[in-house]
């Protein structure tokens, strides 16, 4: 008799949880459809013509004119292979350094007539490559990738990009190989940053920071953005090690460089969240609310402040979630889980969220969303993933490593509570 | 190394942090709505929401390069806005294209920023049909990325698309297979909702395992300390009794689920819950110490109101337009009821040929009931009190 009532309490839950996904993908479709609807705000006809309704980039900003200048020429000259090349890697540094995701279709644009012709030029090839790995599309930019540097092995760009593309997803033994190509093809340079970057992730953050203090200052021929860059790297060395000073130093000094960085921006104001430093972040980030990942630190920041009050700009990053949602866009799936987790207190799905994000990309940061929302879900074992990976590559850092202890202890005592 | 190559790498450096989660805006949106017009049958009223910024990059906008649209700006491009934006959508009806025409501006606010929005109309020859062509290439030049998210309002129906340069025709359908679907759904929700909801399950079993039986009190019974439960003679007035008792639990879950689901009554799930449990409770010990004999019916009829406040549960959150929420209430009831017809149709025969037996009045009857006592107990306690009982959820994880 029991073991009818216990195959029916399973399969009562399995179909509950069934009867749930109809009903979320029936509310989802139907939220999708009513989107406009659910748009916040009405159509309204602004009072007065001086009214300003958007920002958008200005002409006195340097990168603007560059790719003004460079758009203009590609329009004279559509067949211009070289020059849509340019054009597609000055709209993704731009958009890469703003965090505005709408320069990835823009730069995708002029390549796009040579992503027909077969075989695809290696140069667009690689380019194309680096828009699919920022909108997250790992496994087809490792494809592209791989097919562009068979073709093409001196590529030192494209062993470097690949090199990254498998440290996100925690692929290190074939980073480490790309690295080697990297810095065959590429030179000294190249080769500090390629290694020091994934000593960092695998267990030597003492040998990456040592590494990359040898380039730290390259002299007035490193372009800012590349020495900011490694300021940035070395800022997640040093916290690896405990050494929160000498991060927060080499912030500030990535910061110098490229003033408003959005994936500075982010780490740092994450680095200060982590102290509990809501002010700091407010002031840091105050002028950068535009950026969804700025303004989710933002938020975080208000609602350590005070709950209650951060409320509305709660409300409003749900709300910019579920526009993402609504066109289908899971770019953010880590920082979803984190807000789900952490300002709207729904573990489960937070938890979901960080295992479908788990699927995709396995950064530090990947790991330690896992490890948050499976012990804050009381479901430790969702957290042995976590726990292999760090057991594989040995990531450090005090927080993680705080973290994973908890999730051990936590799966010791659920796997003790089965046994008895 | 000579200097250029040296350069050559410098500027190679560019890729390597985009693979860091460096988006950080959505990508690009616009929203168009489709309504039927009440005044006319051959028209739809359409509202199209373009981002400000997106328009500014591709017919540019800030006509004085500051960085900052105004709506004087916007006003002025307005006509620029409108060719470029409506020659780049079409909308067939049976085949024959309703050519667009703007009628207003405005502005909107999204999560991203600002949007203009061109409202416009779609004049077809004949009355808008139920299948509509959809062609939408906004964009599709300039950001291959983009999508137009659709929604069409027509014929009492809701339909939409997602479509983007790579993706740029859809047909919508209008009409009600959908609903259909829907409903169908929905039935097969609610029965399956009765038969594993182990607690209405409980429920309705306790109502019905007397039905067969009639109770003789001790002073009917010579030579007796206390009544007994004897089996009737005949099966008509065991199936009209059922028969009662499901009727009576039908409508009065049916006026709650209705209530809950339209979110004119709403009451805590811990209430609803620990109220589901006592309810079984109070049915099992009435097959022990009855005090309810001949109107069990009223017995499922009140607690009918609870249960319904539980299927509720199971369409909570659901934010439907009116038609589809009477389709999936509708749909669910008649699931509900299917399901409950089931259990009664598979145990009435089997407690009638049983009734004569000592196996079922005191196995099934007496100590069924007693089992269901103990298991509502526990779930009571678990809801009443919000703990967990350790051995008990080891059994019944709850």
């Amino acid at each position: 008799m029991f073991c009818l009532i216990i195959g029916l309490r399973i399969a009562a839950r399995l179909h509950a949880k069934q009867a749930r996904r109809l009903i979320a993908t029936v509310a989802l479709t139907l939220s999708a459809l009513t989107a406009q609807a659910a748009a916040p705000n009405a159509p309204f006809t602004p009072a007065d013509d001086a009214t300003v309704l958007q920002r958008v980039p200005t002409q006195t900003d340097p990168r603007v004119r560059r790719f003004e200048q460079l758009a203009e020429q590609q329009r004279r000259a559509p067949n211009n292979r070289e020059l849509a090349v340019r054009l597609a890697r000055t709209y993704i540094d731009y958009g890469r350094s703003t965090g505005d995701a709408r320069f990835l279709g823009r730069a995708m644009a002029p390549i796009e007539p040579w992503m027909h012709t077969q075989p695809t030029p290696v140069d667009v090839l690689i380019v194309h490559a680096t828009i699919l790995q920022s909108r997250h599309q790992f496994d087809a930019a490792r494809n592209e990738l791989k097919a562009a540097l068979k073709r093409a092995p001196g590529n030192a760009q494209g062993w470097l990009t690949l090199a990254t593309v498998n440290m996100v997803q925690g692929r290190f033994v074939e980073a480490r190989d790309n690295c080697v190509h990297a810095a065959n093809t590429g030179g000294n340079y190249l080769a500090i940053v390629c290694n020091g970057d994934l000593l960092s992730l695998t267990g030597h953050a003492d040998k990456a920071y040592a590494l990359l203090g040898l380039i730290e200052r390259g002299g007035p021929q490193i372009p800012a953005d590349v020495s900011a860059y490694v300021q940035g790297l070395m800022a997640d060395a040093a916290q690896r090690l405990g050494r929160r000073d000498a991060a927060e130093a080499h912030y500030k000094q990535g910061l110098q460089l490229t003033p408003g960085d959005n994936f500075l921006l982010a780490d740092y104001a994450d680095f200060l969240l982590d102290d509990q430093r809501y002010q700091d972040v407010i002031a840091l980030l105050k002028p950068y609310t535009d950026s969804d990942t700025s303004f989710l630190r933002l938020v975080y920041a208000e609602a350590g402040l005070d709950p209650a009050g951060a409320r509305d700009d709660i409300q409003a990053m749900a709300e910019r979630f579920a526009a993402m949602d609504t066109r289908g866009s899971h770019l953010y799936r880590r920082e979803q889980a984190g807000f789900v987790l952490h300002l709207l207190n729904q573990p489960g799905r937070a938890l979901a969220l960080a295992q479908k994000n788990w699927q995709v990309q396995r950064a530090p940061k990947d790991v330690r969303i896992l490890l948050e929302t499976a012990l804050a879900a009381h479901r430790p074992r969702a957290a042995q993933p976590a726990l292999d990976f760090i057991k594989r590559t040995g990531l450090q850092g005090p927080i993680v490593t705080r973290l994973a202890q908890q999730a051990r202890q936590a799966l010791a005592n659920a796997t003790a509570g089965d046994a008895s | 190394m000579t200097q250029r190559p040296y350069w050559r790498f410098l500027a190679l450096l560019c890729c390597l942090w985009f693979a860091l989660p460096a988006a950080a805006h959505k990508e690009s949106d616009a929203y168009v709505t489709l309504r039927s017009d009440p005044d006319n049958a051959h028209v739809l009223r359409g509202q199209w929401d373009i981002a400000l910024r997106d328009l500014n990059f591709a017919i540019g906008i800030d006509s004085n390069h500051d960085g900052a649209i105004t709506w004087g700006e916007v006003k002025a491009h307005r006509q620029a806005i409108e060719r470029y934006a409506l020659a780049r959508l079409s909308i067939t009806g049976d085949g024959l294209t309703c050519p667009l025409s703007a009628t207003g501006q405005q502005i909107d606010r999204h999560t991203d920023g600002a949007y203009d929005v061109v409202y416009f109309k779609a004049v077809c020859d004949k009355d808008i049909p139920n299948v509509l062509g959809l062609h939408y290439r906004l964009f599709a030049d300039v950001d291959p990325y983009h999508r137009g998210i659709i929604t069409v309002h027509a014929h009492g129906g809701t339909a939409g698309a997602v479509l983007g340069p790579g993706n740029q025709s859809a047909q919508v359908n209008l009409r009600q297979p959908n609903r259909w679907r829907q409903f169908k759904s929905f039935v097969y929700d609610g029965m399956w909702h009765i038969w594993l909801g182990l607690d209405h399950m409980m429920f309705i079993l306790s109502l019905l395992l007397p039905s067969v039986l009639i109770w003789r009190a001790a002073a009917a019974l010579p030579g007796q300390q206390r009544g007994e439960w004897q089996p009737v003679d005949r099966l008509w007035p065991a199936f009209v009794e059922i028969v009662k008792v499901v009727t009576a639990f039908t409508v009065s879950h049916s006026v709650t689920l209705t209530l809950a689901v339209l979110g004119i009554v709403a009451l805590p799930s811990r209430l609803v819950e620990s109220g589901i449990a006592l309810s079984i409770i109070v049915a099992a010990l009435n097959n022990i110490y009855p005090l309810i004999d001949k109107r069990v019916w009223l017995l499922a009829f009140g607690f009918g109101f609870i249960h319904g406040l539980g299927f509720a549960s199971a369409l909570s959150g659901l934010d439907l337009p009116a038609g589809a929420m009477a389709a999936s209430l509708g749909g669910f009831n008649v699931g509900v009821e299917i399901g409950q017809e089931a259990v009664v149709l598979a145990f009435m025969p089997i407690a009638f040929i049983l009734r004569r037996t000592r196996f079922y009045r005191l196995g099934v009857v007496r100590v069924g009931s007693a089992v269901i006592i103990a298991i509502s107990t526990c779930w009571f306690i678990e809801r009443v009190f919000d703990v967990s009982i350790p051995v008990f959820n080891v059994i019944l994880p709850n």
